[in-house]
């Protein structure tokens, strides 16, 4: 499963678009929107920079939306990743019902996996993704098995996005391992892969990988951007997609 | 323990990475045995005796009181160690943190009074410490930069966003993220996920219990309590000593800013609406598209875009009301008390102050408890600015 990472309307709606379906073409599985919010806790310079000046341009997440449907017909699963307010605000129980058939699943950063019912309870009918960290205990990893999410999305390094995964170390290996074990889901490595190399040792030891920061790097700059993914997901191996 | 589950009411929860959960949970655990352990509570209370300067005195502002026609008493958190109520809490998160084997703490500030209230507690209990400030703040309130720096804390200047305290906070969030298995942060507003608010609730309530106190002795509490309102640690801490007193009429000023328009102001309650925000569901200032909009205090310890979830809660039950004082009517309110009580207070505090100067009239005859949660030193270059330099 290899999937990108594009912000939504960055550096504007045209070029997101076109950044999407450059995506789609160069063969990823499933592609992570972004819908930018203004305070991206989660995120290192190269996103939370994007993120806030596109938030700030007053983009609204229904335009982010029709943008993505426009990319439909390409087949690539969609996800959105963002901040838990962008939906609590949008509402929760509306924004279920307007991507109900767009969205595979939601990603939220801010939402640990105990508080999902924070959101099934108020009217969420898509999957939100789980996450597991290298920080997370053996129950942590039993309750990302009960979530309905297609995949357990694994952050495998501490910090936040932009910051370099340490494929050699004994920790990250072993926490996978348990995951797999403990969850019978796919796991996706996110965070930490820039390179088709990091790609390569992702997909050796897991199911799959995210790559945000380096594409969201390349969204203005269209021709770099296919350049980067056809280097990052040609020289890869072909996921179980 | 107040919260439910780790919600007031709807507000509150814990809307953070997944990978502080851990650390948030054996927080929470330290802190529950903190709450169980009378050695623990009495070595708490010896620093706050002979470090701090617990108990603060209640001081009846006599000059005041006979201008305006209402008793006004204050609370002195000012004349704590550091300056302001900012210590009682990071004597007790850094307790906390040493009970937990994390040999670094990181704090937020936008004041930079729970910046020095934490370097200080850093220096006293040998850990290592970062503070997040961002550079609008850090230029506005230069002598608590140098304090930090002094009490050997790293001050490290945010230069993303507005560059005050939100920005502040997200960079802190970043950095534990990052260095949670050795570092413990101090959050300085009863803000955060849970058990933060809880937490920061708790170790400044001694601000309300000990006013209580005061006036059981006195013969009978007094008619309102007013309180300033940013993220909220010095009011909950106040409030809490009252809020089974039905009697006592409790009072949340938050910044007014220039003007209610957005981006003029911080009033969270009187201005946001419901959202989540820095860890918690609460009344945030926000626009149409869900983003966080700008804020703006003349005090920059009030300049947040959100506050505690227990205050959103306290609103809706009723039993605080929550209203805001602008920058010219705390201003004011600062000249009057530093004028005719010789004590210079805060802004975040004046504009406590500012209420009650402004409701002088609905006051008459009243007694009136203010918390005043800090002193204005730091304050003297804005000061100097907005009056040329007149005052």
């Amino acid at each position: 499963m290899k999937g990108i990472y594009i912000l939504g309307g960055y550096p504007d709606r045209g070029r997101f678009v076109q950044s999407m379906r450059a995506v789609a073409e160069a063969g990823a599985d499933f592609i992570e929107v972004g819908i930018p919010f203004n305070d991206p806790v989660a995120d290192g310079p190269v996103i939370a920079g994007a993120a806030m000046e596109t938030a700030n341009s007053g983009i609204t997440v229904e335009e982010i939306l029709e943008d993505m449907e426009s990319c439909r017909r390409s087949g690539v699963r969609l996800f959105a990743m963002t901040y838990c307010n962008i939906i609590y605000r949008y509402g929760i129980a509306r924004f279920s019902e307007r991507c109900r058939g767009l969205l595979e699943g939601v990603i939220l950063a801010d939402l640990p996996n105990r508080m999902h019912s924070f959101f099934y309870e108020r009217g969420l009918d898509l999957p939100i993704i789980p996450f597991v960290t290298l920080e997370s205990r053996g129950d942590d990893i039993v309750s990302a098995s009960y979530s309905p999410g297609s995949f357990v999305y694994f952050i495998g390094l501490r910090g936040i996005t932009g910051a370099t995964a340490d494929f050699e170390s004994t920790e990250m290996t072993e926490q996978v391992v348990r995951v797999r074990q403990h969850t019978g889901k796919r796991v996706v490595i996110g965070f930490g892969i820039k390179n088709g190399d990091d790609a390569r040792r992702a997909l050796a030891l897991a199911d799959g990988f995210v790559v945000g920061t380096e594409a969201v790097r390349r969204q203005g700059d269209l021709p770099a951007l296919r350049e980067y993914l056809e280097g990052l997901l040609q020289t890869v191996p072909a996921g179980d997609h | 323990m107040r919260a439910h589950n780790g919600f007031y009411g709807e507000y509150g929860g814990q809307f953070v990475t997944e990978t502080l959960v851990p650390a948030l949970d054996r927080l929470e655990e330290e802190f529950l045995n903190f709450l169980r352990s009378d050695e623990d509570r009495e070595r708490l209370d010896g620093y706050m005796r002979d470090y701090a300067g617990r108990p603060t005195p209640v001081y009846f502002a006599e000059n005041i009181s006979k201008k305006y026609g209402f008793d006004l008493y204050l609370k002195r958190e000012d004349l704590l160690h550091t300056g302001a109520h900012k210590i009682n809490n990071t004597i007790g998160q850094a307790l906390l943190a040493r009970f937990m084997g994390k040999g670094r703490v990181i704090a937020e500030t936008g004041a930079g009074q729970h910046g020095v209230a934490t370097a200080t507690a850093a220096a006293l209990f040998g850990l290592r410490c970062t503070v997040y400030m961002g550079r609008t703040d850090a230029e506005r309130q230069l002598p608590n930069v140098r304090r930090m720096k002094l009490l050997g804390a790293q001050v490290s200047v945010v230069e993303i966003g507005q560059m005050t305290l939100k920005d502040a906070v997200s960079a802190a969030y970043r950095d534990w993220v990052a260095s949670v298995q050795d570092t413990h942060y101090i959050i300085g507003s009863a803000i955060g996920p849970h058990p933060f608010p809880e937490i920061v609730a708790h170790f400044q309530s001694v601000i309300g219990d000990e006013s209580r106190v005061f006036f059981s002795r006195r013969g009978g509490l007094p008619d309102a309590v007013i309180a300033c309102v940013g993220g909220g640690s010095n009011s909950i801490g106040m409030f809490r000593g009252f809020l089974d007193d039905r009697g006592v009429e409790l009072v949340g000023v938050e910044a007014g800013g220039r003007s209610p328009l957005p981006g003029d102001n911080a009033a969270s309650i009187g201005c946001g609406i419901r959202g989540i925000f820095q860890g918690c569901l609460s009344y945030v200032i926000q626009n149409g598209t869900f983003q966080i909009e700008d804020v703006h205090s003349v005090s920059a310890g009030l300049d947040y875009a959100g506050t505690g979830p227990e205050h959103a809660h306290l609103h809706d039950t009723g039993r605080v009301r929550y209203t805001s004082v602008d920058d010219a009517a705390a201003l004011t309110a600062f000249h009057e008390l530093t004028r005719l009580e010789g004590i210079i207070p805060a802004l975040e505090s004046s504009h406590a102050v500012g209420y009650a100067l402004r409701q002088a009239e609905s006051l008459a005859g009243k007694t009136v408890l203010v918390n005043l949660s800090g002193r204005g030193d730091k304050d003297m270059d804005i000061i100097d600015a907005m009056t040329g330099g007149e005052s």
